[in-house]
């Protein structure tokens, strides 16, 4: 037991100090590599502090805004721990009794909520399952030994604490975005974000139309190379390539080139047939040619053949060959052969290069036109002979290849990001019609409130669906419980809360509630993280940053429920489920789901009037199946109150220091 | 139904006489029968104390009610040629029309949707004379009763009639089991198209599926070719399609062995790792190939818990031991080629850590800053080995901001090479040395190597388990072009993509990467264009026509069946038309095959597509003959 009672400080011990060097470096300490091209963290800043000082004053808050969701789910995390070791002295009063009882079973109360979460919601099916799964490993307390209790409960502390190592390592950026009108963003992206959340991040700071073209672009002004990266990808890995002098720059902007291929196939697929028919394809047609080329057993890659100009290695001159996109590559046709598949030559695969545009090469590289596409590995920067540069003779014909090219190397990936992204756009636009006024951040409008949820649902849209459908009835339960911190009545969030997330309506009435709530921000990181997401965004001004992690808030719930053992130990079993109400805890299951939902289940698409109910449910599943995953939660998701302690490094609560000063301003 | 010659030989007659025939339909009754021999012989006696004796049967057919078909009577023994090679001798119905004989013999052996498949004449086998001792052997399936229960009710996830003796569960684990690779002169042996005229040729020989094999001149004991006819692979369930999966991966292995469907030499490389992959698997995780849906459940259920049951008895030590990364430790020898230097390769201690490599200048020196620490991610891994000079060579590409450094390390051993390779493997995928497949990453290296050897020692064909010739995997061009272990290494380097995937997973890959051939589904046939005074080839999808210059070989022009209006065969002249939106209008007759055989290709996947909108269970044959009956089905 001394052990790893020794062992488990030690661990701690070593949390603390990633987290500092996370406050310091801003980025992901990666204690274990000293190489220095690993050292790259911020992106175009050489360190973090440089970086702030460039920052404009509501990026800053923005920035902070993150931050603390960071560090509070962090110290949410740690207090829970630190509770089950000692007696809960951060525990408020809305705490409910487990925390204090150390040896007694069910120390965390937290984990109670989940628990309860699932009983409120008993309407869903897959509620019981879950709440089922987690009563019989520790039957209440009493059927186990009080040794057996406590093995478990240090074992349960353990696991935390090893996650929240892995949790101190993820690796966050922050980056700026450039906007069309030369304006910036800045955000903080963590490794686990793909493209999809950070272009939902943007839609909520930018109250653009959120149509499907909106993309997030990376652009090399050394080798004049650009391309937009493709919804699923990840964002922070391809920008940890660059160089720490790196000009790269990152922009939000439409490319209709993005998606063009779902929209008009015939324009790829039939490439051939001449302009009049293309143009005059009829739907039903370009449905055909997704279906056939998207949605059978394999993917079909556009039958291209065609001379391009490939610049010779080293050299600045252009030399012609008959190339041909395949499923497994570019080939070309050698000097003197025919074009049969057994005489190809393979120019390239796929599997480790990216496809870019080409900027100005005529001048550059004396192209014999503009209209060049480059395929290079992600982590080249520079000129290299690594690079391959191809010349068509026109735009069309690039557009032509690039996509091509994307659709052999991503295949099924990229008719998934269309539906995801026509749905986001859809339900944008009925976003927009309902609060025709959209404010902006600064504003504390209940509108960007309500869209903050949204946001937040934007995730979740996908799972909610398919739920809602299912049992539209259990929705109120949750809400309420989300409330639960300060106003634990009923009547406010009931109806809201579900609406808030595919509706923008809703939201309001959210709004003002989380305003009211502020005070509670240190307790309610011994509670689960999820609660407090809604209304830290209405103080803080930048909140819908943080909305976006909702992945990591999945994680959160997962921890709770799956492990049996866990909840024997840290929180005991979710006590009676039953009352949700009376105890405090029930909010933060609520507040997962809302963010948890949107991981779980990717495809069906957001009905509007979409029950708090249904999120819940794949939030629950979700994480009945984590169980085992614990590393993958992410805190972040869980927006706590900017209150929370300043647990994290010097530099975190400097800047909480800031953000609690503005405050008051506001 | 149609009609079909019965002989009986009539005793009154004398016993020399010849047989008498008469025509007859399946649904005619015994007594039917005898009242047409009747009228045949002309013999006016009382006739009632005679009946019908089936002398293969040995039995008497006394019901005079009971039809041909009843007593199975037009029911004979063929010799079905199966995609995978192996040749059956089973009961089939030979006066139905084709299209139901083949329903017949699917669901005996249990493959979905027949309607893809059908009968074809198989290409005559080059007669040698020392191939007598070779006859393939026949598995025989007469004995098996007909059902015609539509879905044959499964036991231990096969069809009952498979799982009454272990001779018929052999059969059937060879049906639904992919055959290991063949010798290499197997393959060279086989008949090969070499031009597309060559590949019209063989789809002449489909059967027409309107008629029945009697009235094609089918006799008992022919042998017929089996094969999925229209590739429109619909709604495959590896759990329900354990023969059909199993089969249709067969035809596409000897569609690219055989080269009856072009690929690049990268294709070829990818699809002799998936078969390699693909036999190594089946052979050693045995079937369960289980169709028993409570079955899977309780197995799922089972494997679940077990999972649980590790995380929850997994203490605290364990939790922190899957914390500290294994790491792999030695001293290895590094060579970095660049321009104007040539040192040659210097030892150092490495240390493989996460996705990293660092060293030191000796073990003592480990504790310290490395040299240098090379991060593997997203880096190019290629094997340059020869066992018989114990060279074994790892050469890594590894991006960085300039460009790619080229690295080579030199490892002492097979072991020490397998490791380090394995680990330089994960690690340019992201993954670490606590991946759950580094292990099995070894054994597929270690297996390689012993390929090596075996192809270096001794070029004997015997595909065991562990050493089949590279030359097994590929068609014969690459025989010639490469040495068994020269092909080593490139099918490896394709290997490393798909070492980790499960068997069907890997069967699924190779028909998606066959599939995504660009000339994937094309049947062709010699067609003469109205108007045109040259033979062209006219190439038929799923989902289009195309026109192919012969001349040129270029495809010239593509009609999609989406813009098809209608199409008519004038079978006086044996011409198809075809109209298509916009007053296209084309005309042609057929050279290499029946226009009938084209008229059903096309009505076939016409059929094909209306699939997916009924979702019905119940294949609706009317509407497959309406299609493609032509004037029979009117």
């Amino acid at each position: 037991m001394d052990d790893i009672d020794a062992m488990f400080s030690a661990m701690l011990g070593e949390m603390d100090l990633l987290t500092q060097s996370l406050g310091e470096e801003t980025v992901p300490p990666e204690a274990l590599s000293s190489t220095k091209k690993e050292v790259n963290y911020s992106i175009g800043f050489t360190d973090l502090n440089e970086s702030l000082h460039e920052l404009e004053g509501n990026d800053l808050d923005a920035l902070m805004a993150d931050l603390m969701a960071d560090l509070n789910a962090t110290e949410e995390k740690l207090a829970t721990e630190i509770e089950g070791l000692k007696a809960p002295s951060n525990s408020q009063p809305d705490f409910p009794p487990p925390p204090k009882g150390l040896s007694t079973e069910p120390a965390p109360s937290h984990i109670s909520p989940s628990s309860a979460g699932s009983g409120s919601s008993n309407v869903s099916t897959p509620v019981p399952s879950a709440a089922s799964s987690l009563a019989p490993p520790p039957p209440p307390g009493a059927k186990p030994t009080v040794e057996e209790i406590e093995a478990q409960m240090k074992a349960d502390k353990i696991k935390l604490a090893l996650e929240k190592l892995k949790e101190a390592k993820v690796k966050k950026l922050v980056v700026k975005v450039l906007m069309n009108d030369g304006s910036s963003k800045t955000l903080m992206v963590d490794e686990r974000q793909n493209v999809r959340e950070v272009l939902d991040n943007m839609f909520e700071k930018s109250h653009c139309d959120c149509n499907v073209n909106w993309s997030i672009c990376e652009t090399n002004p050394e080798l004049q190379l650009e391309r937009a990266f493709e919804d699923h990808e990840n964002l922070v890995e391809p920008l940890s390539a660059w160089t720490r002098d790196s000009e790269n720059k990152v922009l939000f902007q439409e490319r209709p080139e993005k998606y063009e291929v779902f929209k008009n196939p015939q324009n790829f697929y039939l490439w051939k047939k001449d302009k009049r028919t293309l143009k005059d394809m009829k739907d039903k047609d370009k449905e055909l040619l997704i279906q056939e080329n998207f949605c059978g057993t394999s993917i079909i890659v556009p039958d291209l053949e065609g001379v391009l100009h490939l610049k010779e290695d080293g050299k600045k001159s252009w030399k012609q060959r008959l190339f041909q996109l395949r499923a497994s590559g570019i080939y070309y046709v050698p000097k003197g052969k025919t074009k049969s598949s057994r005489d190809l030559v393979c120019f390239v695969q796929f599997d480790n290069v990216n496809v870019y545009y080409g900027k100005d090469f005529r001048t550059k590289y004396k192209a014999p036109t503009d209209f060049c596409f480059v395929l290079k590995h992600p982590q080249i920067q520079k000129e290299s002979q690594y690079i391959k540069y191809l010349c068509c003779d026109d735009s069309w014909s690039m557009n032509l290849w690039v996509t091509g090219i994307r659709i052999a190397k991503y295949g099924a990936s990229l008719h998934e990001n269309f539906k995801t992204a026509e749905i986001k756009a859809s339900n944008s636009v009925w976003t927009n019609r309902s609060t025709p006024s959209s404010s902006n951040q600064s504003t504390p409008s209940p509108t960007v409130k309500a869209k903050s949820p949204n946001q937040a649902n934007g995730h979740a849209t996908k799972p909610q669906p398919g739920p809602i459908s299912q049992n539209p009835a259990p929705p109120p339960p949750p809400l309420a419980e989300v409330l639960p911190p300060p106003p634990p009545d009923p009547v406010l969030p009931p109806p809201p809360p579900l609406a808030a997330k595919t509706a923008s309506k809703p939201t309001p009435p959210k709004r003002n509630q989380p305003n009211n709530f502020p005070l509670p921000p240190p307790d309610m990181d011994n509670l689960p993280p999820p609660p407090p997401p809604p209304p830290t965004d209405d103080h803080l001004e930048a909140p819908p940053d943080f909305l976006p992690p909702p992945p990591p808030a999945t994680g959160f719930s997962s921890l709770p429920p799956p492990p049996p053992s866990f909840g024997g130990v840290d929180h005991s079993l979710p006590p009676p489920p039953p009352d949700p109400v009376s105890l405090p805890p029930p909010p933060p299951d609520p507040v997962f789901v809302a963010s948890g939902a949107p991981p779980p289940p990717p495809p069906p698409p957001p009905p509007p009037p979409a029950a708090p109910v249904a999120t819940l449910r794949p939030a629950v599943r979700t994480s009945g199946s984590l169980k085992k995953v614990p590393p993958a939660p992410p805190k972040r998701t869980a927006p706590t109150q900017g209150g929370g302690g300043g647990g994290g490094g010097d530099f975190m609560s400097e800047l909480m220091l800031a953000m609690q000063k503005k405050r008051p301003d506001q | 139904m149609a009609a079909w010659d019965l002989s009986v030989t009539v005793e009154d007659l004398g016993l020399d006489a010849p047989p008498v025939t008469i025509s007859v339909a399946s649904d005619l009754h015994i007594g039917g029968v005898i009242l047409k021999l009747v009228e045949k012989t002309q013999i006016k006696q009382d006739w009632s104390d005679h009946a019908l004796w089936w002398e293969q049967k040995q039995r008497w057919l006394l019901r005079t009610a009971w039809t041909l078909e009843k007593y199975g009577i037009h029911h004979k023994p063929l010799r079905l040629g199966l995609p995978n090679g192996i040749t059956l001798r089973l009961r089939v119905c030979f006066s139905n029309p084709v299209f139901q004989t083949v329903m017949g013999i699917c669901r005996m052996l249990n493959i979905r949707h027949p309607e893809e498949l059908s009968l074809l004449r198989p290409i005559e086998e080059k007669k040698k004379k020392k191939d007598k001792n070779l006859a393939p052997e026949i598995y025989d399936l007469t004995e098996v009763p007909l059902s015609s229960v539509s879905r044959p009710c499964l036991y231990n996830g096969m069809p009952a009639h498979f799982a009454d003796s272990p001779e018929m569960e052999a059969i059937y684990k060879m049906l639904s089991v992919t055959q290991p690779p063949p010798a290499p002169e197997v393959i060279a042996k086989q008949y090969r198209p070499a031009s597309v005229v060559d590949k019209a040729h063989i789809n002449g020989r489909w059967l027409d599926s309107s008629r029945c094999l009697l009235q094609q001149g089918i006799q008992e004991n022919d042998k017929l070719w089996l094969r999925f006819k229209y590739y429109s692979t619909y709604d495959m369930d590896p759990k329900y399609d354990a023969v059909r999966l199993t089969q249709l991966y067969e035809q596409a292995r000897w569609a690219i062995l055989l080269e009856d469907i072009d690929c690049t030499e990268e294709e070829m490389m990818l699809f002799g790792a998936l078969q390699y992959h693909i036999s190594k698997v089946a052979q050693s995780e045995p079937q369960i190939m289980s169709n028993n849906p409570a079955m899977d459940d309780l197995d799922s259920a089972l494997q679940s818990l077990e999972v649980k049951m590790e995380g929850e008895g997994s203490s605290a030590s364990d939790l922190l031991e899957n914390m500290t990364a294994p790491e792999l430790t030695d001293y290895l020898k590094i060579f970095r080629p660049k321009r104007l230097t040539l040192k040659g390769y210097k030892q150092y201690w490495f240390k493989f850590q996460d996705t990293s490599i660092s060293y030191f200048k000796s073990k003592e020196e480990s504790i310290g800053e490395p040299i240098q620490m090379i991060n593997l991610k997203g880096c190019e891994v290629a094997p340059d080995v020869n066992v018989a000079a114990q060279k074994f060579l790892i050469r890594l590409l590894i991006p960085a901001p300039e460009g790619m450094n080229e690295v080579y390390l030199r490892c002492e051993n097979e072991q020490q090479y397998a490791q380090w390779m394995a680990g330089c493997r994960l690690a340019s995928k992201g993954k670490t040395l606590a991946d759950s497949s580094f292990q099995s990453e070894i054994q597929s290296i270690r297996s390689f190597l012993a390929m090596q050897k075996t192809n270096s020692s001794s070029s004997s064909a015997n595909a065991s388990e562990e050493s089949i010739n590279t030359h097994s995997l590929v068609s014969p061009r690459y025989h010639k072009k490469y040495k068994p272990k020269q092909l080593t290494p490139r099918i490896l380097d394709a290997y490393q993509n798909v070492a980790q995937l499960s068997l069907t997973d890997a069967l699924m890959r190779f028909l998606q990467i066959w599939q995504a051939l660009p000339d994937f589904g094309l049947s062709y046939v010699v067609v003469r264009f109205k108007g045109s005074r040259k033979d062209e080839v006219l190439g038929i999808a799923p989902n289009r026509l195309i026109r192919i210059d012969l001349s040129v070989g270029d495809v010239v022009k593509t009609w999609r069946y989406n813009n098809m209006k209608q199409w008519n065969v004038n079978w006086d002249i044996r011409q198809m038309a075809i109209e298509f939106e916009g007053n296209v209008n084309i005309a042609f007759s057929c050279v290499t095959a029946d226009c009938k055989i084209v008229h059903e290709f096309i009505g076939g996947y016409i059929f094909m597509s209306t699939r997916s909108r009924e979702k019905s269970e119940t294949l609706n044959e009317e509407l497959f003959h309406k299609l493609t009956g032509g004037h029979e089905a009117l």
